[in-house]
């Protein structure tokens, strides 16, 4: 056997279940040394679930790993590390509160006369950092890195433990062009050093870019694989979601109705927003696009009562609106928040607890009074199957077991109940694959052709200009201006988010 | 009080436990003892005194210590009495709560003594109280009498007495004994000086020395407790008034308790007398009563034992040493840990 | 595994417990003894369901033993029906409040009710002004209670001057010890009864805890605000979002732990036949979350249940029980249930993960 075709990790019929329903079927699979293996799939496919058994945080429910030949079956996070496993995790494990030396030497100090020798330790970090070409000292708080660099410090750590096998996992989703660019450079110096590399990502041409082979998940099996020019972009998504995608967006199912939904005028709160005013029309999808950093999550925050603001008014169907956020609910407002962990569901509670939250006072006469369980259970089956959440007993799976994409179906379908009129949706794509981006891209235009009005931003171009209505784009809290009608120009959309040619090129106001 | 709204009289089953509480098995009988704490010097004492009697004597000694507990220190009974013990000594975490849990023994038919800290009720139980105003005049008497027979000249002397929180009875009744026994001698005493403690050290430290600064004079020094010593030594020490029976300048002095320290400092002459509870007395007597309620198989034997205590003096010093529980300590090593 | 995860493990513990520990101490199945253990168990559940609210919350209540003694004196300094000036006559609420001829409600025939109502009001209204710093302020609950604790309890001693207060009417002491029904299951034909040997079977203070239980379990399983406590307690920012009443719910919640507290004062002072500025001190804290922790709700958050708490109360007390008829001294005892509640606390940790994986 050549040297590039020994294998360094293989599966053989491995296979994982939750409540029966299987999350990897009969998975058969050569990882060979020194590759980079690009692995797709949409969320739910089975990816975490497979990378949680390579890391040794769950175990199989039957088949078989190998390592380098040998049966490999690791009990904790603990024993994939001691074999060279490293992952690259989108949410980075850094301490960031302690330099980027001690976050690499956190697990084992190097030690003088019972202290810590902080001089080797410094060292041998310098040399890992010029190593990745990260130009930092090892005493710097990784607080004070940019996330890109952060990321480097990762790599650096998994050096350090003398990693064979490096797990990226959706390792560009915060970082800028410039630090991707970098991060591909690091990958192939990786490669060339003889290390494997498991790559995944939702962003295909990275995939396609990279890999040396691509290995494509559906439904927890395993539905292609082959070397990288076998694949193109069209055959990846077909593999992908097992079906001809027609396009990337669907097509808008109604147009806007003429009626003023919301209406924003003079929005201003010092160092946030300035003077922000625009109006959503039933029906419509208003696309907010900016930057990070242009004010444009503050101002749903502001809009949904989380935030105070200097001046200014917000009208929905006619009445002026203040107070609390509960007021605002009353009022008709929905809110799905960036991030949908920490601000949008109860990871740990079941998806009908989930469901049933916003409009749990619905249900029962009074706050104290006994609820109607029956009626809950209802309408929550009913929103699961309108609205295709792919899960098993609502009442019992917690949401954390659901993919990305039904997690997110869940936080939206959470405010259905009520049913409120104006949908603010801030990044409501972010960390979902292909196939659910569009089932959520449909879930607005349903709600749009229903005759409500959604914000919906998002800091991607594409989405944003395949699916909405209308474009207003911010920086700095304030709004550059508004586009009135497709086709929205990438180029020009920028443009006004990077302020460049503020208010010139403005197309309504 | 129990209140059985109706009873249900199930047939003979045989309950675990319950025959050893036949009466007359007093030569062996099984003694739940139930103290509040260990904390302080004096229980230790006593617990040794109580624990070592029945222990020789045969008997079982089942142990419960509440840590400053009541609702503890009645569970702890209560599981006693479960235990099927043949009687209880309590000492209790306060008068209020040794009311309650001697209703709840006597109400099971379990003979109890309450040692030492007298329920706010003496009506139920074995009750063993010192009496303080007694002990204290002991104390005092000898005190007056001394300094009396050292005076030069013939003014009047002035005594202090520093005084405890007189929300405490047993403070009370210290003070009371201090004056009866000072009243028995009109002509000799000016009218005593009164340090407040509020059995607080820091409170008595800066009481004592603005009095000390007023009356340099002072001829007789009783404290309401002995633990106050090593105070008033802080205070006397720098005046020069801190010295042994003989030298110039000697304070006469006393107090109550009967600790360690004080047996200590009587031995070295620096104090004359400390009025002392007598432990050992007080305890034999509750077990004597508390077996001899046993072995004549009555359930609620009710009686107040009163302990006069006595005052171990330099006089008396030699034949009285080992009554007194300090000094039993201070034998066994006590101080030197 | 089904048996570990399930609602009833630490119930299956417990028997398991006591019937292995049957063989070598024979008292413990001892009707009395039974009886006894049932008798610790319900004052301690009472304040234990209180805290289980406020751990499901993410919380924790240190002032609940303070809320105890404070609500006891209370209660007795109104009922009272007589009073010794040697012991009170230094009590600020002397002559004021408490009198020789008791408190104002000693000698009323409504007294009982009155004086209970008030001490709940009391009660509830510490509870609400923990919940109203917690909530208002952003200040964690375990500095808030904590000041409680320190400010109530040494209220409660300066009112009494570490007093206790005595004579409290027969019918209200009956709610902390009366039967409603006894057992008497020694020979039929005896002339005379030996009392020691006539058990409670129903007391009053069953009934009043297991009142308590059933309310506190519809409350927050089957009811808008139980679901709200479970989404403060699960994600407190996204409950906020999805139009919780947080604040509100976190106030309600701090008061429920304290009125459950001033129930538990009613069993604990009567059971003592006295109002005790001092009840609730000690170890108290740690009878009361170690319960609790050891039912298995969670110190995280967003996992509590009654029926956990009502067997994890059972757990310890029986653990307590069988620790004194080995006649270990009190030092081993806490020890030992430090230890315990160490475990339990591991357990939880085990549980959880266990949880996840298979559901993750």
């Amino acid at each position: 056997m050549s040297r590039q075709t020994q294998t360094l990790l293989g599966f053989d019929r491995l296979r994982k279940e939750y409540f029966g329903v299987p999350a990897v079927t009969d998975l058969v699979l050569d990882v060979p040394v020194g590759q980079v293996v690009g692995v797709i799939g949409e969320n739910g496919a089975g990816k975490s679930t497979l990378m949680n058994m390579i890391g040794g945080v769950v175990p199989p429910t039957s088949g078989q790993m190998f390592w380098k030949g040998q049966a490999y079956a690791p009990r904790s996070p603990g024993d994939a590390t001691m074999l060279g496993i490293a992952f690259i995790h989108q949410e980075l494990n850094l301490f960031t509160n302690l330099t980027i030396a001690e976050n690499i030497f956190v697990d084992g100090f190097p030690t003088r006369f019972g202290l810590i020798d902080r001089a080797e330790m410094r060292g041998k970090t310098q040399a890992l950092l010029e190593q990745l070409s990260l130009d930092a000292s090892p005493d710097t708080m990784v607080d004070h890195l940019a996330p890109g660099e952060r990321q480097l410090v990762e790599i650096a750590k998994a050096l350090h433990r003398d990693a064979e096998l490096i797990i990226f996992d959706e390792p560009t989703t915060s970082l800028t062009p410039r630090e991707t660019a970098r991060l591909f450079e690091t990958i192939e110096r990786l490669k060339a050093d003889h290390k494997t590399i498991l790559y995944i990502s939702h962003i295909l041409s990275d995939v396609e870019r990279l890999s040396d082979r691509i290995v494509v998940l559906r439904d927890g099996e395993l539905v292609a694989e082959g070397p990288t020019d076998e694949f193109d972009i069209p055959r990846m998504i077909t593999a992908m979601i097992g079906r001809e995608l027609s396009g990337l967006f669907p097509k808008r199912s109604a147009k806007p109705r003429g009626e003023t939904l919301l209406s924003v005028q003079g929005l201003s709160q010092p160092g946030v927003l300035d003077n922000v005013s625009f109006d959503i029309r039933a029906g419509e999808i208003f696309g907010l696009f900016g930057l990070m950093g242009s004010g444009r999550s503050e101002m749903a925050r502001i809009l949904f009562g989380l935030d105070p603001y200097a001046a200014g008014t917000v009208t929905l169907n006619g009445a002026t609106l203040a107070g609390s956020v509960r007021d605002r609910i009353r009022a008709g407002m929905a809110f799905v928040t960036e991030d949908r962990r920490a601000e949008g569901l109860m990871m740990d509670a079941s998806i009908m607890d989930n469901l049933s939250l916003v409009s749990i006072e619905r249900f029962g006469r009074t706050p104290v009074a006994l609820l109607d369980e029956k009626a809950i259970a209802a309408k929550t089956e009913a929103l699961k199957s309108d609205i295709q959440i792919k899960a098993g007993s609502i009442a019992v799976q917690p949401v954390r077991s659901l993919s990305g994409g039904n997690q997110q179906k869940v936080v939206i379908g959470k405010w259905l109940i009520n049913e409120p009129a104006l949908f603010i949706l801030d990044e409501p794509t972010r960390g979902v694959d292909v196939g659910a981006k569009y089932e959520i891209y449909a879930l607005a235009d349903r709600l749009a052709a229903a005759g409500n009005g959604i914000l919906f931003i998002s800091s991607e171009l594409e989405e944003i200009a395949g699916v909405c209505d209308r474009v207003m784009v911010m920086n700095r809290g304030e709004v550059m201006g508004t586009f009135d009608a497709p086709p929205f120009v990438d180029t020009e959309i920028l443009a006004l988010a990077f302020g460049e040619q503020a208010k010139t090129r403005e197309v309504s106001a | 009080m129990r209140h059985t709204k109706s009873m249900i009289a199930a047939g003979a089953i045989a309950v675990a436990g319950a025959a050893a509480t036949l009466p007359g098995t007093a030569s062996a009988a099984s003694i739940c003892f139930a103290f509040q704490d260990l904390e302080t010097e004096f229980w230790v004492a006593g617990h040794t005194a109580i624990t070592r009697t029945l222990e020789e004597a045969g008997h079982t000694v089942i142990e419960r210590n509440a840590n400053e507990d009541a609702n503890r220190q009645l569970e702890q009974v209560r599981d006693c009495i479960a235990q099927g013990v043949d009687g209880v000594i309590i000492i209790p975490q306060d008068g209020e709560s040794a009311v309650t849990i001697v209703n709840e023994a006597q109400d099971n038919d379990v003979p109890i003594a309450v040692f030492n800290r007298p329920p706010s009720d003496l009506s139920n139980g074995i009750i063993v109280v010192a009496d303080n105003a007694s002990i204290a005049s002991q104390a005092v008497d000898f005190l007056a009498q001394e300094a009396i027979a050292n005076r030069q000249g013939d003014e009047k002397l002035t005594p202090l007495i520093i005084v405890g929180d007189l929300g405490d009875p047993n403070a009370i009744g210290r003070k009371d004994g201090f004056y009866e026994a000072i009243n028995r001698y009109p002509d000799d005493f000016n009218t005593p000086i009164e340090v407040a403690s509020e059995w607080d050290a820091a409170t008595a430290l800066a009481n004592l020395e603005a009095a000390v600064t007023a009356n340099p004079d002072i001829d007789l020094l009783f404290t309401s407790s002995d633990f106050l010593f090593p105070t008033i030594r802080s205070v006397f020490e720098p005046r020069g008034m801190w010295k042994q029976r003989g030298e110039d300048g000697h304070v006469i002095m006393g107090g109550l308790d009967g600790d360690a320290t004080a047996c200590q400092l009587l031995k070295e002459g620096y104090i004359d007398a400390t009025g002392v509870q007598d432990l050992y007395f007080e305890a034999e007597a509750a077990l004597n009563a508390i077996l001899s309620a046993i072995e004549a198989g009555e359930a609620q034997p009710n009686e107040v034992i009163e302990d006069p205590g006595f005052a171990l003096t330099s006089a008396n010093l030699a034949e009285r040493e080992m009554d007194m529980w300090g000094c039993v300590l201070l034998s066994e090593g006590f101080l030197d840990n | 595994m089904r048996l570990f995860l399930s609602d009833y493990f630490v119930l299956y513990l417990s028997l398991a417990y006591f019937f292995a520990l049957v063989p070598f101490l024979p008292t413990l199945s001892n009707p009395a003894n039974l009886a006894n253990v049932l008798s610790n168990m319900w004052p301690l559940l009472v304040v234990a369901i209180g805290q289980t609210f406020v751990l499901t919350i993410a919380g924790i209540d240190l002032s609940q033993g303070s809320v105890v003694g404070f609500t006891s004196v209370v209660a007795a300094m109104l009922l009272a029906t007589t009073a010794s000036p040697d012991v009170l006559s230094n009590a600020p609420i002397w002559g004021i409040i408490l009198t020789e001829e008791g408190g104002p409600l000693g000698h009323t025939s409504f007294g009982i009710p009155l004086a209970i109502l008030i001490m709940i009001l009391v009660g509830a209204a510490i509870g609400a002004f923990n919940g109203f710093a917690i909530a208002q302020f952003q200040m964690p609950p375990f500095m808030v209670t904590l000041v409680t604790m320190i400010v109530i309890s040494a209220f409660a001693i300066f009112l009494t001057q570490s007093e206790n207060i005595r004579n409290l009417p027969e019918q209200y002491i009956l709610l902390g010890k009366g039967d409603i029904v006894s057992i008497y299951l020694g020979a039929q034909d005896e002339s005379r009864i030996p009392r020691r040997e006539i058990y409670s079977l129903i007391t009053y203070p069953m009934v009043i805890a297991i009142s308590v239980a059933i309310v506190a379990h519809l409350l927050l399983n089957r009811t808008v605000f139980g679901k709200q406590v479970f989404a403060v307690g699960t994600n407190r920012k996204a409950a906020e979002i999805s139009g919780v009443p947080v604040r509100r719910i976190i106030v309600l919640v701090f008061t429920i732990s304290a009125v459950c507290a001033t129930i538990g004062a009613i069993l604990y002072s009567t059971r003592l036949e006295a109002g005790r500025p001092t009840l609730g001190e000690g170890n108290f804290l740690l009878d009361v979350i170690g319960a609790t922790v050891i039912g298995g709700t969670s110190l995280f958050g967003g996992k509590g249940k009654i029926i956990w708490t009502v067997f994890g109360v059972f757990f310890f007390v029986l653990l307590s029980n069988t620790l004194n008829l080995m006649n270990l001294s009190s030092f081993h005892i806490d020890m030992v249930k430090g230890s315990v509640i160490v475990a339990a606390a591991l357990l939880d940790v085990w549980r959880t993960r266990l949880m996840r994986e298979m559901n993750a």
